[in-house]
């Protein structure tokens, strides 16, 4: 791993220079690579290491770009991973593998929202609940409907926010806020060292500041992201 | 870097806030977890099988080519003492995936098979994907990829591994019942769907519909719908409750046979979608129940799964449907 100035350096190339990107991490996915030629390979260790790693991290990706029912939302991770497996030689190591993972992913949500778009929205009123009567009158105060409303919304936004950076500076901020991850796992990920992830993460977090300023000015609601 | 904070490293409060309230999602199960890692290391499994066999090592090349000198002596012989009979036919191709498949026949006959062909006693199946048989005998047999089986008798298959699912109609077991070989033992139907998985390290029975039975080494197990069977080397027959619907019988209804439902009723198709899905049909009220016996349909939902053909047909009607616990519940009106 080269050291802390070479990381900076190769990641303010990266975000200034994008299309310098594919030359740029050609090296940092090496591991990813390898273990995708260990699962090749038939060893049970890397699979279980690629499961453990994958699995948590998409379902957590596809939960915060659907509102579909759980069961659907396993369906798509599961079809995503199994579509995966199937196709471990086409995986090349130009992208992170979870990069490359959480795209399927998108095409495995798109097919879900255009089939439940074609799908009768019908509920039912007389739904059996296990629940007394008396405990449904009151919902816990951050999940009355206006709280719920309020976070759909902002989940919503945040969403497109992210969604509109660059995907490094995206997928660096799910890691940290979303899924909980240490700065040094990111850069295990990312291939980078711990002080040029925390320079990443800095940069992610000011895009995301200053994109979230624009769009709630553009949407004429006054946010605020200080 | 002109564009570096003042404070690179330090979080901006409001900032981490935001983006930690908007981004936490809840955790899938344990539960959830093992089932979605048992059904993509099985996938893996089956996928990593068939690298092997499509990039033999140079080593590998040679034993086969030894093996293959010593299987010529023997193919000869039998070549000139081979039965001038057809084989019989257990069934059809009734779809298959472009991820190939191998049919042989005996030691070297490969056969290159195309929808509408017929599945031979003697044919030895190894998938590249999923595959689906529609049976001489009545009902369907779905080959899941990287499953190797041999037709080993008009009513008998030997599952060496992968899986596969059947669903053979009740009338159909009343003459000779269908038993699938498996390394762990026999499973023998008696009207019903059933998917049996074998790998090197256990074969599962799971019952969808009906009643199955399963000779062991040691014992005969009957097992009803919605109970699965787990035969491990050296352990007991391990038994257990199932849905007979959900995540683990995707794959099934993808195989679904194709339903025409030009000229026929609305009711007979929902009976049809309900026992693919494996959830029981219901009625929210009597005039969705009158609705659904009097409408005849027309037109047709070739390819398309169950589920997708249901909401497409109910589209065209005036009911809808919901799916509340297991059931299927079709309604009139909004």
């Amino acid at each position: 791993m080269p050291g802390p100035a070479i990381d900076l350096w190769l990641e303010w190339r990266l975000s200034s220079q994008p299309w310098l990107r594919c030359e740029g991490f050609s090296r940092v996915y090496e591991v990813d690579r390898a273990l995708v030629k260990r699962m090749r390979a038939g060893e049970q260790r890397a699979f279980d290491d690629f499961f453990k790693a994958s699995a948590p991290r998409l379902v957590a990706f596809i939960a915060r770009r659907s509102a579909l029912d759980p069961a659907t939302l396993d369906d798509i991770v599961q079809c995503a991973l199994i579509k995966a497996v199937r196709n471990l030689a086409s995986y090349r190591g130009e992208a992170a593998l979870l990069t490359w993972l959480t795209e399927i992913c998108r095409h495995e949500l798109a097919d879900a929202h255009r089939k439940a778009a074609r799908r009768p929205a019908h509920l039912s009123l007389d739904e059996p609940s296990s629940v007394p009567q008396e405990e449904q009158l009151r919902a816990p105060q951050n999940q009355e409907p206006i709280s719920q409303l309020y976070a759909t919304t902002q989940r919503t936004e945040v969403m497109k926010v992210l969604e509109s950076l660059p995907a490094h500076y995206a997928l660096a901020l799910e890691a940290k806020y979303g899924d909980g991850m240490s700065v040094e796992a990111i850069a295990r990920q990312l291939g980078l060292s711990a002080t040029a992830t925390q320079s990443v993460l800095a940069r992610a977090r000011e895009a995301f500041r200053r994109r979230w300023l624009e769009t709630s000015a553009d949407a004429g609601y006054g946010g605020s992201a200080t | 870097m002109t564009d570096r904070p003042q404070t690179p490293f330090d979080p901006d409060p409001g900032v981490e806030r935001m983006l930690t309230h908007a981004l936490a999602t809840q955790p899938m199960s344990e539960e959830s977890l093992e089932r979605l890692r048992e059904v993509v290391a099985r996938e893996w499994r089956a996928a990593t099988d068939t690298i092997e066999r499509s990039i033999p090592s140079w080593r590998s090349r040679w034993v086969a080519l030894a093996a293959a000198a010593a299987l010529a002596a023997v193919s000869a012989g039998l070549w000139l003492t081979k039965p001038s009979v057809q084989a019989v036919s257990i069934g059809s191709m009734t779809r298959l995936a472009a991820d190939g498949l191998e049919v042989r026949s005996g030691f070297f006959q490969q056969r290159r098979l195309k929808s509408g062909d017929s599945l031979r006693v003697g044919d030895r199946v190894t998938t590249g994907g999923p595959l689906l048989v529609t049976l001489a005998r009545g009902g369907t047999l779905r080959i899941a990829a990287g499953t190797s089986l041999s037709i080993t008798g008009s009513a008998e298959l030997a599952l060496e591994r992968g899986r596969i699912y059947l669903d053979i109609p009740p009338e159909s077991s009343a003459v000779t019942p269908l038993r699938v070989a498996t390394s762990a033992g026999v499973v023998e139907h008696v009207g019903t769907e059933f998917e049996v998985m074998s790998d090197d390290r256990a074969v599962r029975v799971r019952v969808r519909e009906g009643r199955i039975r399963f000779l062991g080494p040691a014992d005969t197990i009957m097992a009803d719908a919605g109970t699965e069977l787990l035969a491990t080397p050296d352990k007991p027959i391990a038994r257990r409750s199932i849905d007979t619907y959900g995540g683990d019988w995707l794959w099934t209804a993808a195989l679904a046979p194709d339903y025409e439902i030009e000229g026929r009723s609305l009711i007979g198709f929902l009976a049809w979608v309900s026992r693919e899905l494996g959830r029981p049909l219901d009625f929210s009220d009597a005039r969705a129940r009158q609705i659904a016996d009097r409408t005849i349909l027309h037109g047709s939902v070739h390819d398309e799964t169950p589920l997708d053909a249901m909401s497409n047909v109910l589209a065209a009607t005036s009911l809808t449907y919901e799916i509340r616990g297991d059931t299927i519940w079709v309604s009139s009106g909004p």
